[in-house]
């Protein structure tokens, strides 16, 4: 027994670790792309954004220190499976198509995470903190992605939600392959990708 | 063979990105290799777009590996 609770310690640790470090991956993206940004709405959203990001590494590394450990160094982000599932976006509706199918993900990989029976309340409390700016993140790319649609139309942007969202579950098929015995707490036995398909159902 | 002035301007933007002179961006040079990380080539797609009059889709990246593609598509796309 106790080696199975210093596995799960472990399995959080790396977890937690992966979080931040895909949140720091995310901020310095944004962060880059914001500065090199024309001034208007875009660059302002996009700043935020990438505050966010940096604020939501920050936490997790807090969360990690109240639990009593320091985080991984992990090599490995989620936003390289992506690109390298979806191949390179190579304009703004792009960019912003692809962070909002992976926005969606996030969104359900925490909710789900915030559902687990006996979440340490440093986790649930980082979680239900994170949640509020990733619905932001989701209604701001969503408004923008309709401001381009005279430029890019209706259908292309709505065809390039849905090759990134096949490219989704290809890069989180990818993490279970790797990593889903650090993952089987979350998963329950479910098959995590169905959650992130009706979301998109719903956005459609 | 393109306009060399656009050329130049457009191997001036990139190096200026990469932070490196000109005339060290051989033709043949990988980009991915250069960049070392797949989202600063995103960044540096995105920005020469910002500095630049052209609107390039992921379909146009499909075929571009090295400088010289990438230059090269450039400018077709400002022709």
């Amino acid at each position: 027994m106790p080696k199975d609770i210093a596995k799960d310690k472990e399995n959080q640790i790396w977890l937690l670790s992966f979080y931040r470090v895909s949140e720091i991956t995310g901020a310095l993206f944004f962060g880059r792309l914001a500065k090199s940004m024309k001034p208007g709405p875009i660059q302002m959203d996009l700043t935020r954004h990438f505050a966010d990001e940096a604020e939501h590494a920050r936490l997790w590394t807090d969360c990690l220190a109240k639990l009593g450990a320091v985080p991984l160094k992990l090599e490995e982000t989620y936003q390289e499976r992506y690109l390298a599932a979806a191949g390179m976006p190579a304009n703004l509706m792009e960019v912003l198509a692809l962070t909002q199918i992976f926005e969606r993900r996030v969104i359900n990989q925490y909710s789900r995470h915030g559902r687990l029976p006996g979440l340490d309340a440093p986790v649930r409390e980082t979680l239900a903190l994170i949640m509020e700016d990733e619905k932001w993140h989701l209604q701001w790319i969503r408004e923008a992605l309709r401001g381009m649609e005279s430029e890019y139309g209706a259908e292309g942007i709505a065809t390039t939600l849905k090759r990134y969202a096949a490219a989704d579950k290809e890069a989180y098929a990818d993490v279970l392959a790797r990593h889903g015995d650090r993952l089987d707490v979350l998963l329950g036995g479910n098959d995590a990708g169905e959650e992130a398909e009706s979301d998109q159902d719903r956005e459609d | 063979m393109g306009n060399p002035h656009t050329r130049e301007a457009f191997k001036n933007a990139m190096a200026n990105f990469l932070k490196r002179k000109p005339e060290s961006l051989d033709d043949n040079a990988v980009l991915l290799e250069l960049v070392q990380e797949s989202f600063l080539l995103v960044e540096m797609i995105i920005e020469l777009q910002e500095q630049f009059p052209i609107r390039l889709s992921q379909e146009d990246l499909r075929a571009v590996r090295t400088v010289g593609d990438l230059l090269q598509m450039l400018i077709a796309k400002t022709a």
